[in-house]
């Protein structure tokens, strides 16, 4: 199978080129293994992976335009020649390896643990099992960065605007009922940037590996304010 | 609690005004549909009576308020510089004025005012 990957070297390369590879694929193989092939024959060649299971959200990379995890996506599923680059947005480091530096802060800025008025009680805060049910789609988030990467309003306003994953963050822990910081977390995403620039293009949704629904999320965080203010 | 600020207001009133204009047009277009005016004479009556003129001057204030609303969303994403954001904005912000003022001109015309 013929694969095109993004190769990139700032201390040798003047511009970025795809460099084309055949790889011999074998039954079940994942593009991770392709990209671990391709590594074996090409020492050069760099790309993050870790865990190989859709946990550690690694090895979020562009595949044929798409942005999706190497080690969750079947490389028979995908059109040949198969076209992988670095996530949208981000400046690249090396090959396919981007600098996650804003994405990070963007999520450390919502403020990611419980927070409570109250001095923490001796044993755990019990949730009913409704108030627990509303951290489902929302917690599972592995931080692999496919959303925010493929948000134009990401890509445009990426210091301003906090994207899909930290807004979706945001809505984990101001839904959560042993979190007692809603009002300050709420004020924090006013303004025209932090939260209301998403337009509800819904890239996010449609990349997302765990399959959540920042969108959602968002529209949750509009109407809380909404309700907070009237 | 200030939650004044362009964000959430602006978001709000694209959405009030969005259904306004959406519940403006279902009315207009019922209303050609079932009874066409005549002419334009009997249009103008129409435009211009009290309550029609009050819904076409609401409409066409939601209209540019929505466009505003929208045309600052699009700047804001893609116009960084600001001389050059602020440029576009006037240069958007006195067209919508100046086609709100001509809307209520017509209007009130029509109204007999």
């Amino acid at each position: 199978m013929k694969f095109e990957i993004y190769r990139f070297h700032p201390e040798h390369d003047s511009k970025p080129r795809m460099q084309v590879y055949e790889v011999e694929i074998e039954r079940g193989m994942m593009l991770r293994d392709a990209l671990l092939a391709i590594q074996a024959k090409d020492e050069t060649f760099t790309f993050r992976h870790s865990c190989g299971e859709g946990v550690c959200g690694s090895d979020g990379v562009n595949v044929n335009g798409v942005n999706m995890l190497a080690c969750t996506t079947r490389v028979s599923d995908l059109k040949e020649p198969v076209q992988v680059r670095p996530l949208p947005g981000r400046p690249v480091i090396r090959d396919l390896v981007v600098d996650m530096s804003q994405f990070y802060k963007q999520y450390q800025s919502v403020d990611p643990w419980l927070q409570r008025n109250e001095p923490n009680p001796e044993r755990e805060i019990r949730q009913s099992p409704e108030q627990r049910d509303k951290l489902d789609g929302l917690y599972e988030c592995i931080m692999c960065a496919c959303c925010s990467t493929s948000c134009p309003s990401f890509w445009w306003n990426p210091d301003k605007f906090l994207g899909p994953q930290a807004l979706l963050t945001a809505a984990r822990f101001v839904l959560d009922s042993r979190d007692q910081a809603t009002e300050k977390r709420l004020d924090a995403l006013e303004g025209p940037y932090k939260l209301f620039r998403c337009h509800t293009i819904m890239s996010c949704v449609e990349v997302c590996p765990k399959g959540l629904n920042p969108t959602r999320a968002i529209g949750h965080l509009k109407a809380m304010m909404l309700k907070d203010s009237v | 609690m200030s939650r004044r600020a362009s964000g959430l207001q602006a978001w709000a009133v694209q959405r009030l005004t969005a259904i306004y204009i959406g519940a403006f047009f279902v009315y207009l277009i019922g209303a050609v549909v079932l009874s066409p005016p005549a002419d334009v004479g009997v249009w103008r009556e129409q435009v211009g009576g009290g309550v029609a003129s009050v819904a076409w001057l609401l409409f066409i204030l939601a209209l540019c308020w929505h466009a505003w609303i929208g045309i600052r969303d699009v700047v804001i994403d893609y116009i960084h510089p600001p001389v050059i954001r602020l440029g576009v904005l006037i240069a958007f912000g006195g067209g919508l004025v100046a086609c709100l003022l001509w809307g209520v001109k017509i209007i009130l015309l029509a109204s007999g005012a």
